[in-house]
């Protein structure tokens, strides 16, 4: 894919491919993808299930490793990273938003927001804490802060998982089916919320097949049977909704 | 039933690791409880077996010599209910010499053909032969002075002469009372060689011993005797029921151990299962709703989880049972060896029987809770949510962490102890039980220290003790008084006296600089000398029903006709005949009876005293009248191993909780896959995982010790106080030093966290990817 002369190239992915084998089936989710994202760039990537968009998305973020080609975010090159490594860079570089939340029960949602900065180690806590309470304010969740996870909404949890994901300025913003869990109307505000992170230049890249979801995105790629198949400018959610169709 | 019974096989199948280590542990206290209830059921039979196989006598008389003639044993032989007797015996008090000790011994004439009632069992060398001069010794020789086969022992005559007679063997018999200190070791010798020894037959003592029908009827047979000679012709008599108990003692003393062992084993036993099965069903709660969607009813999820570890129960006891049996001659080797004989108790139906039904309810009682709640589990709720959600607040625990500021790591390992109190609790207590263990192993090594370094605890006031048998009191006295290295003395006698209700035991006539020895006093004083106040041990008082303060009246044995009482003003700890021993002034004995002189003297050494000089002075030559003997240092073997015992014990204990800080953490860890794959996609490093998950072991490592410790010192305390008071001995000095104390702390916080570094190893490995996908 071209850019642009001058424009930063964050994300850089290289012939990636990925295999899974269970006992004598032999899967391949990802056959070859190769693919540039710019830093402030806003993706969305789509396609059917087990086209291998989360997988796409998993090895973007480090949270596997590839079987062949190579991904490398800024300096880092992912698939020469070991364990310890790779959980360095995820919790320094990368904030990742989930369907289902995955906060932690027993901790406040103060305490879930700054987790990763407190693993992290590298900021006071004073510091940490000012950021969280600011990060919950900026998201309209402040008031919240010292209630559990259980005692709120779908919608305030997934904001929740955007402070988390937010807490340490990641490079980079991995959304797998943000609004996969909630009701039209939260998944409004997170998608807003989303936009607003690509207005202060945070580099997104979001995983949905909800052509709502993927038509606040700068760019959209399409993925089919572990390939990448198609682009086209975010914006118009009835031509996503056909493209994604016609893929079948 | 089948699809359960299909479900059962499954479940172990899918958990080798963790249904290993419950048999394992099954195993263990079933072979505990098997050893500790065979050893209950079988704790006389070593000794049984042998009275029989000797055809031993049930009691034995000593006669009054002056009041009894021949007659009277033929007409006491004929008395109904008396089976066999070994006809009239003779026996002289002597002293010999084993090497360069003297002793006062019992000579006993016995025929070289073994008799029909109470044989002597030769455990080494051989019987007497007809016309020899030659001695059996009787087997505490060798206990108490090592002496063996061939050694010679050199004895005195009546005439005072001396005499060298080769010993030929080492026998036990079966009716000789081994604890009772008043009853001197034995030899036998032919009748014979006694006479030859001491001609005076009228100087030789009679007794007889007597084979009942009815074993439990001594008491009865005495007063019938008694009442057939019309006299107190019956001086003392010793019942097999007593000399059966000295025998057993140690044995009952491991019976206590073991089963206080066997009780924590059980109860370690129910923590593993409770909080294992308490963890497989939290996280098998979502397949709990499924097999209920699919039509398992309530009961059949009970009998699932009942039935997978009754199944363990069913496979871990009966090898429980045959480790125990085979493990089982060995608290019993203590009497058996004695009595030469080897013992294996055998299996019993009673014993089966127990030990099965005993850990299959310990099962159905550690799975019912968990199993139950499974059962009653919601099915919407259990396949929408997982897992029951675990307790949702911040505890107090983390959040002191929080602001104590501990890493965030540290923080999360905090937080999971207090997320699931239950399963903490079980594991927490099952560690605790191993402490425990450790602790009673520790204090009893502790205290055992205090009184090696401070034998006046024991009531062992003095440092050497002297013995004389032609040399005077004087020239004993002007000895003492002038020997360098001795810095104060004073001098003994024992007395046997009685009650006036028939009570008969000994007591300590002392005089001399007793102000110079430590005597410990437990309650009241020690006695003023030369008055009528004597001190006395607790066994005597226990025995008696008396307390200090008391008044008691006895007869010295010879003099019955002139009763004295005495005044008990404190109490002091006696280490011999279970504490059952009065301790008086000498001077006022001696009012009573003009014959009470020291014949034992105790020294109290200066601290540069060279005992091998003091030995050289007062007993120059090996036939020189007066002997020295060092109080001995060296531990009993009997406690050495007592002490290995429980330290074995105390590591079963430990390795019990080490399983189940295994499985708990092994199923928390599985239960929380997806908390830690949450951890992991927001930054958490392997290592950090691995120091998450240890730090709920280390924590539960650490409350142990914080509960264990106090709680393992008081039990020992308690136990070492009331086997104190069982045995007379008095209040006991438990000790317990930092030194144990403090290096048990992060002992055990490394050994709880050595249980979970697997589970920790797979956590940190684990896969993303696969736990999120699993979502």
């Amino acid at each position: 894919m071209n850019w642009p002369f001058g424009m930063d190239i964050l994300v850089k992915i290289n012939d990636l491919k990925k295999v899974y084998q269970t006992g004598a089936v032999i899967y391949e989710a990802l056959k070859g993808v190769s693919l540039d994202i710019a830093r402030g760039d806003f993706v969305a990537i789509m396609g059917h299930s087990g086209s291998g968009k989360s997988t796409l998305l998993n090895l973007i973020g480090g949270l596997d490793q590839p079987t062949a080609g190579s991904v490398r975010i800024g300096e880092y090159v992912l698939n020469e990273m070991n364990e310890t490594a790779l959980a360095k860079f995820r919790r320094a570089h990368v904030g990742f938003v989930f369907q289902f939340f995955n906060l932690i029960d027993n901790l406040t949602v103060q305490a879930n927001v700054e987790l990763p900065a407190l693993l992290a180690g590298k900021k006071d806590k004073k510091t940490i804490r000012n950021d969280s309470s600011e990060l919950l304010d900026g998201l309209g969740i402040a008031a919240q802060a010292q209630k559990h996870p259980w005692e709120l909404s779908g919608g305030e949890q997934q904001r929740v998982a955007i402070a988390r994901a937010l807490i340490n300025n990641p490079t980079l913003l991995l959304a797998d089916e943000p609004t996969g869990n909630l009701d039209s109307a939260s998944s409004q505000d997170v998608l807003a919320i989303l936009s607003k992170c690509h207005q202060w230049e945070q580099t997104i890249l979001m995983v949905t097949h909800d052509p709502l979801a993927a038509a606040i995105a700068h760019r959209i790629l399409f993925i089919h049977d572990g390939r990448i198949v198609g682009t086209m400018p975010g914006g118009d959610a009835r031509a996503i909704a056909q493209r994604l169709t016609d893929l079948r | 039933m089948n699809a359960v019974w299909q479900k059962i096989k499954a479940d172990i199948i899918s958990r080798p690791l963790i249904s290993i280590l419950i048999t394992v542990t099954i195993v263990t206290s079933s072979a505990l409880l098997t050893l500790a209830l065979a050893t209950l059921m079988n704790i006389s039979a070593p000794y049984d077996q042998s009275f029989e196989e000797l055809n031993g006598a049930h009691v034995w008389l000593h006669f009054d010599r002056a009041k009894i003639g021949l007659r009277d044993i033929e007409r006491i032989e004929a008395l109904p209910g008396i089976v066999a007797s070994t006809g009239l015996r003779y026996h002289v008090q002597s002293r010999a010499r084993i090497r360069d000790t003297r002793v006062w011994t019992s000579l006993r004439a016995t025929s070289p053909e073994a008799p029909s009632v109470n044989r002597l069992l030769i455990q080494e060398g051989r019987h007497l032969a007809p016309h020899q001069t030659e001695l059996l010794a009787s087997k505490d020789l060798d206990d108490l002075y090592r002496l063996s086969v061939g050694e010679t022992i050199r004895l005195t005559r009546s005439d005072g002469k001396e005499i060298d007679l080769p010993v030929i063997g080492l026998a036990y018999n079966p009716m000789w009372d081994t604890y009772r200190n008043s009853q001197p070791p034995y030899i036998y010798l032919s009748k014979e060689l006694l006479r030859e020894l001491f001609p005076d037959e009228s100087t030789w003592g009679w007794s007889m011993g007597l084979r009942l029908e009815d074993p439990e009827s001594v008491e009865e047979m005495v007063t019938q005797i008694e009442t057939l000679l019309h006299s107190d012709v019956v001086e003392s008599y010793t019942d097999w029921r007593d000399v059966r108990d000295s025998a057993l003692f140690g044995a009952k003393l491991n019976f206590v151990f073991l089963g206080a062992f066997s009780s924590f084993a059980i109860l370690a036993t129910v923590l593993v299962i409770a909080s294992s099965i308490s963890s497989i069903v939290l996280s098998q709660f979502r397949q709990i709703g499924i097999l209920k969607a699919i039509g398992f009813t309530q009961g059949q999820i009970l009998w699932l989880y009942l039935g997978q570890y009754l199944l363990l129960s069913l496979i871990g006891s009966p090898l429980g049972l045959l480790l125990g049996l085979a493990l089982s001659p060995l608290p019993l080797k203590s009497v058996a060896v004695s009595l030469s004989t080897t013992f294996h108790p055998p299996l019993n139906g009673l014993l089966v029987l127990l030990v099965m039904g005993l850990i299959s309810g310990m099962v159905i009682l550690a799975t019912l809770g968990a199993a139950y709640r499974g059962a009653r589990a919601n099915i919407i709720r259990s396949i929408a949510i997982g897992a029951e959600p675990p307790r949702k607040k911040t505890s107090w625990g983390t959040r002191a962490a929080t602001r104590l500021g501990l890493p965030m790591v540290l923080i999360l390992g905090l937080n999971e102890v207090f997320a699931r109190p239950f399963r903490s609790l079980m594991t927490g207590l099952n560690l605790t039980l191993g402490v425990i263990g450790i602790v009673f192993g520790l204090t009893l090594n502790d205290t055992l220290d205090t009184y090696r370094a401070d034998p006046s605890l024991l009531g062992i006031v003095y440092d050497a003790a002297v013995t004389r048998d032609r040399t005077s009191d004087r020239k004993t006295r002007h000895l003492l008084e002038h020997v360098p290295g001795v810095e104060a003395f004073y001098g003994e006698h024992m007395i046997d006296v009685e009650t006036i209700q028939g009570q008969s035991f000994q007591m300590r006539a002392v005089e001399g600089d007793l102000a110079a020895f430590p005597f410990r006093i437990s309650e009241g004083r020690f006695f003023q000398p030369n008055t009528h106040e004597a001190i006395a041990g607790r066994g005597l008082l226990d025995w008696l029903g008396l307390k200090v303060g008391d008044e008691l009246t006895i007869t010295f044995q010879d003099k019955e006709n002139r009763p004295v009482s005495w005044r008990i003003v404190g109490e002091y700890p006696e280490p011999v005949n279970m504490g059952q021993m009065l301790m008086v002034s000498l001077p006022t004995a001696a009012r009573w009876d003009r014959q009470v002189e020291p014949h034992t003297y105790f020294l109290k050494l200066t601290p540069d005293c060279d005992t091998a000089q003091l030995k050289q002075y007062l007993a120059p030559r090996p036939d020189a009248d007066l002997n020295v003997r060092l109080v001995g240092e060296a531990l009993p073997d009997a406690v050495f191993y007592l002490q290995l015992a429980i330290f074995a014990l105390a590591a079963i204990l430990i390795g019990i909780a080490l399983v189940n800080v295994f499985n708990t953490s092994l199923l928390a860890m599985q239960e929380k896959v997806r908390t830690i794959g949450v951890l992991k996609t927001v930054g958490m490093t392997p290592a950090q995982v691995m120091i998450m998950i240890n730090t709920t072991a280390a924590f539960l490592g650490l409350a142990a010790t914080g509960v264990g410790i106090p709680l393992g010192f008081t039990l020992t305390k308690s136990l070492l106080a009331s086997l104190s008071v069982t045995y007379g001995f008095g209040k006991v000095n438990v000790a317990l030093g930092l030194f144990y104390v403090l290096p048990l702390i992060p002992l055990m916080v490394v050994i709880s966290m050595v249980g979970s570094i697997i589970p920790g190893q797979r956590a940190a490995q684990l896969s993303i990817v696969k736990v999120l996908r699993n979502e």
